[in-house]
């Protein structure tokens, strides 16, 4: 995270003169209040909770792996009033209005809760459905087992149509080839296991080759290379039970997103949206 | 006390050592490494074949690439910035799915990841999943209850249950048990359970993180992500430790330190942005002011395996004002002008803010120390805040919502504090860590990086590969698997060597194979860092290998003749006719003293291609000022061997 933006925005809203008078304003009420002879003028009551003191607690327990001593736990305590003294002074004086990080915390907090309230267990049928509606993205992709040999065009130069055609006649190839860090054979690789070492054009030609013997050449973003498929397996569509956890995540997933915008919907519904125009004169209302 | 902690931390290190691979015959080393530990066992990397040279091979066959910091908008500033992208939809754009971003844009990964980690922050979070699992202290209020019975019907009574809850809030008639704080769940429980559900073993793995977040001062950066090993049962225990609590990182380490003794997990944790530390990421003293000691090298070591040395704020590994003769230092992606909140810098803060003068400034403090306490291996991540881990020149969406594709991006302020600017042109398109480990799994590739098997890049996927060891000749080069002669004969990055035999030099096996939809390479350098005579700190760049050696000799200056531009900016494209596709060499330090200690780590550079600026030119038709740099050399920098007499 930055600090930048906050510290910026921070320094700003320091800079703001209303602020200025507002927090004298404040500091001069304070102060009234506290000179004054009764000193009865309490602000409100702050009340430090048995839960909330638990919770103090079990939070630095969380974080440090041990209860707080008494004196921490005083610290704490005393830490929490302060903030709460400020935060409801800031409240008083409207300071979470039009305050950008406020606005989208207490937002995405209400999102969070209504995430929690509507995260239910699928029924089978329900992931079945999801299953059928999105096949292409749960289907058994097809695996290529292969061996692969190397040739560098600019070390073989004119020779390298012969080199070619004699290493694909050879009893051993992989023998013939030049080095390199690519990987000599892969196993059970999917088509994007292939085009991630190999290049695109490499992952298409090798689609096209028949298992068993000696092929090629086929060319890749690197040179040209023999190849031997060795094995394949065509792609498939699972069975649910295979992918049960995957679709089971997406369907919640998406669930979550269409509950989250319905709820926004139903909310506004219950609000007036008006939005001035640039000119006064032409105000509508948007339901 | 101490004699039992540090068997505490050597039994624990032990236990963990996942297998060994850097290990060196000859090491009896501190405890502190994983790296050191173990003697050499290359049988247990590679067992003499039969036929087939591949059969019995257990070292990585191939690096997993990844981003270990990207912020969501469940972080405070991300979200404040506008950000509306969740963990989930950034795990799931890492991944290579396609998702709108948070400007409305559909936007997809040319080369989804292989792993990622979410390094957002935690806070607390509402009584409403205690509501929906039945908490019976809750379910005596029948409103409570109730609702309870309206969210495990789902879909509209779930709906209307939350409804009744906001409408009861409006009216005052919230239950007050609604608000007791012992029944918050955390918003980290939230997130550990996104990563659960997206990890997927072998196929993409979903790291649990965080980033603790110190900017001591006036926001001098001392950031850090840590990397959880494990799964939820073990992260959920605890919650993330919080710059709240302490902005010294020592705290961070012993927190650290309590977490792996409570759960039996494992933890490491990579810094960032040294360039905006003004002066105080790699400072020769603790955060509080007191000289270095032994213990805080080795903690340090301990925790901190791993440096992000680029990001989208700029790099962190070599300042030109520190490498004066290093041509691909100068210009590039610099941030230099102050720290997070562009405080400017004073003399003398640069040379604490890069990793290559830290590593030097390690092997002074080990000469002191007994301990090196800057051992780093290389890490890059892109610290975006938009949820969207789009580091590539061509599909870069920036680190900032504001900043997202739009014609006027490159020219506006990205960050600003009065005077003080950093223009949206200057954000960089980087980057990404490579981590050889023998499977995608967070075991696997946490193992890795805890003994820096690991290389950073510019955002390119190169495939990196460099040993150190004393025996490597160029026959080396010539075999069909250039690994199997690496890890039999030597260690791989990240490793040690020590001792070296009367007589020899360190040689080292270096590759690189171009990133199958990237540039060419132009050239592999090794860097090396090493004490001289009187314990000074000294550092040399050497070209080891480079394209086309007989048309590029080397000049006058001692540098092979520069590579050529194939850029052609009206058009934002490049061609593959200048480099190579493939380097490989063995090299052997020509300078060798056995008697000094020094690090090597290999810089691999691209030909140019357009830069991500040059990309936004072509295609929204907008033309930039001068200063504006609209050509890149991509590059990848290994983890360093470090040689210890």
């Amino acid at each position: 995270m930055d600090l930048p933006d906050l510290v910026h925005a921070l320094k700003r809203l320091l800079r703001e003169p209303l602020l200025h008078f507002a927090v004298l304003g404040a500091l001069l009420f304070a102060l009234h209040a506290a000179v004054s002879p009764r000193g009865t003028a309490a602000r409100g009551e702050i009340v430090v909770t048995r839960g909330q003191v638990e919770s103090l607690a079990t939070a630095f327990e969380r974080s440090w792996q041990r209860p707080p001593t008494d004196a921490e736990l005083a610290g704490l305590i005393e830490s929490w009033v302060r903030d709460e003294v400020f935060y409801r002074e800031g409240l008083a004086l409207g300071l979470d209005r039009d305050d950008v990080v406020v606005r989208k915390r207490v937002g995405q907090k209400l999102e969070f809760l209504s995430e929690e309230a509507t995260d239910a267990a699928p029924t089978d049928a329900q992931l079945e459905a999801w299953l059928a509606a999105h096949a292409a993205e749960y289907a058994v992709e097809p695996a290529t087992s292969f061996e692969q040999v190397y040739f560098d065009p600019a070390r073989r130069r004119e020779s390298l149509a012969r080199d070619l055609e004699r290493a694909r006649a050879s009893a051993a190839p992989a023998e013939a080839g030049d080095p390199s860090l690519l990987p000599a054979r892969l196993e059970s690789a999917s088509p994007r296991e292939i085009e991630s070492r190999f290049g695109p054009a490499f992952a298409q030609a090798l689609a096209g080759i028949a298992p068993g013997s000696w092929q090629g050449p086929i060319e890749s973003s690197y040179g040209v290379h023999l190849v031997r498929v060795t094995a394949r397996s065509e792609g498939r569509a699972p069975a649910l039970a295979e992918v049960r956890e995957r679709v089971a995540r997406d369907w919640g997933s998406a669930r979550a997103r269409a509950e989250k915008e319905a709820l926004y919907q139903k909310l506004r519904a219950s609000y007036r949206v008006t939005i001035e125009p640039a000119d006064p004169s032409a105000v509508t209302a948007a339901k | 006390m101490r004699t039992v902690t540090l068997l505490a931390v050597f039994l624990a290190v032990v236990s963990m050592c996942p297998s060994g691979a850097h290990a060196q015959a000859k090491s009896t080393s501190p405890p502190t490494d994983v790296g050191e530990i173990q003697p050499a066992n290359p049988a247990q990397f590679y067992k003499e074949p039969g036929y087939s040279p591949y059969a019995g091979k257990h070292f990585p066959e191939r690096p997993y690439f990844g981003d270990e910091h990207v912020h969501t908008a469940w972080s405070a500033d991300a979200g404040m910035s506008g950000a509306t992208l969740t963990p989930e939809d950034a795990v799931r754009f890492a991944r290579g799915e396609e998702v709108v971003s948070t400007t409305g844009q559909p936007v997809k990964l040319g080369r989804p990841l292989d792993w990622v980690v979410i390094s957002d922050h935690s806070d607390g979070m509402g009584v409403i999943a205690e509501i929906r699992a039945g908490n019976p202290e809750l379910m005596s209020d029948p409103t409570q209850k109730r609702w309870h019975d309206m969210m495990l019907a789902g879909g509209d009574e779930a709906t209307k249950a939350m409804l009744e809850l906001i409408q009861s809030q409006a009216n005052g008639t919230l239950p007050a048990s609604i608000r007791d704080p012992k029944f918050a769940k955390s918003i980290w429980e939230k997130n550990t359970a996104i990563m659960e559900k997206y990890n997927e073993p072998g196929r993409f793995t979903a790291f649990i993180g965080y980033e603790w977040t110190s900017n001591a001062g006036s926001g001098d950066n001392l950031h850090r992500n840590v990397v959880y090993r494990d799964g939820k049962d073990k992260a959920d225990q605890v919650l993330p430790f919080t710059t709240f609590q302490s902005e010294n990182p020592e705290d961070l380490w012993k927190w650290m330190d309590a977490w792996e003794k409570k759960t039996g997990g494992k933890l490491l944790a990579i810094p960032h942005n040294g360039n905006l530390s003004n002066g105080r990421m790699f400072e020769l003293r603790t955060f509080l002011g007191d000289p270095l000691t032994k213990e805080w090298a080795e903690q340090r070591q301990r925790w901190e395996p791993l440096f992000e040395v680029i990001q989208m704020k700029g790099q962190s590994e070599s300042h030109p004002s520190l490498s004066p003769t290093d041509e691909f230092a100068a210009g590039y992606e610099l941030w230099d002008r102050g720290n997070l909140t562009l405080e400017p810098k004073k003399p003398g803060m640069i040379q604490y803010e890069y990793l290559r003068e830290a590593l030097k400034n390690g092997l002074v403090e080990e000469e002191l120390l007994g301990v090196n306490p800057f051992k780093y291996g290389m890490a890059a991540g892109t610290d975006t805040h938009n949820g969207l881990t789009a580091d590539e020149e061509e599909n870069f969406y920036c680190k900032f919502v504001s900043c997202e594709p739009r014609p006027e991006r490159w020219s506006e302020d990205a960050v600003k504090f009065g005077d003080r600017v950093v223009k949206g042109w200057e954000i960089t398109a980087a980057g990404r860590t490579a981590v050889w480990a023998t499977a995608n799994t967070r075991a696997d590739l946490w193992d890795a990086m805890k003994r820096r098997e690991t290389y950073a890049t510019s955002g390119t996927n190169v495939v990196v590969r460099f040993f150190g060891g004393f025996d490597f000749t160029p026959a080396d080069t010539k075999t069909r698997s250039p690994a199997i002669a690496g890890y039999s004969k030597g260690v791989p990055m990240g490793g040690d060597l020590k001792s070296a035999p009367p007589g020899k030099a360190p040689t080292f096996l270096v590759a690189a194979l171009r990133d199958p939809l990237g540039g060419n390479l132009d050239r592999i350098q090794i860097v090396k860092g090493w004490l001289d005579k009187r314990g000074k700190a000294q550092e040399k760049i050497y070209d080891v290998v480079w394209s086309d050696p007989d048309i590029r000799t080397k000049g006058a200056n001692g540098k092979p003749r520069p590579v050529g531009n194939t850029v052609d900016l009206a058009n934002a494209t490049w061609t593959n006719t200048i480099g190579a596709p493939e380097l490989i060499a063995v090299w052997k330090d020509p300078s060798f003293d056995r008697a000094q200690k020094a690090f090597y780590y290999a810089r691999v550079i691209e030909i140019p291609t357009p830069r991500w600026t040059a990309y936004d030119a072509a295609y929204f038709k907008v033309k930039m000022g001068k200063e504006v740099p609209m050509i890149t050399q991509e590059r990848a920098w290994t983890s360093p061997i470090w040689y210890t007499p």
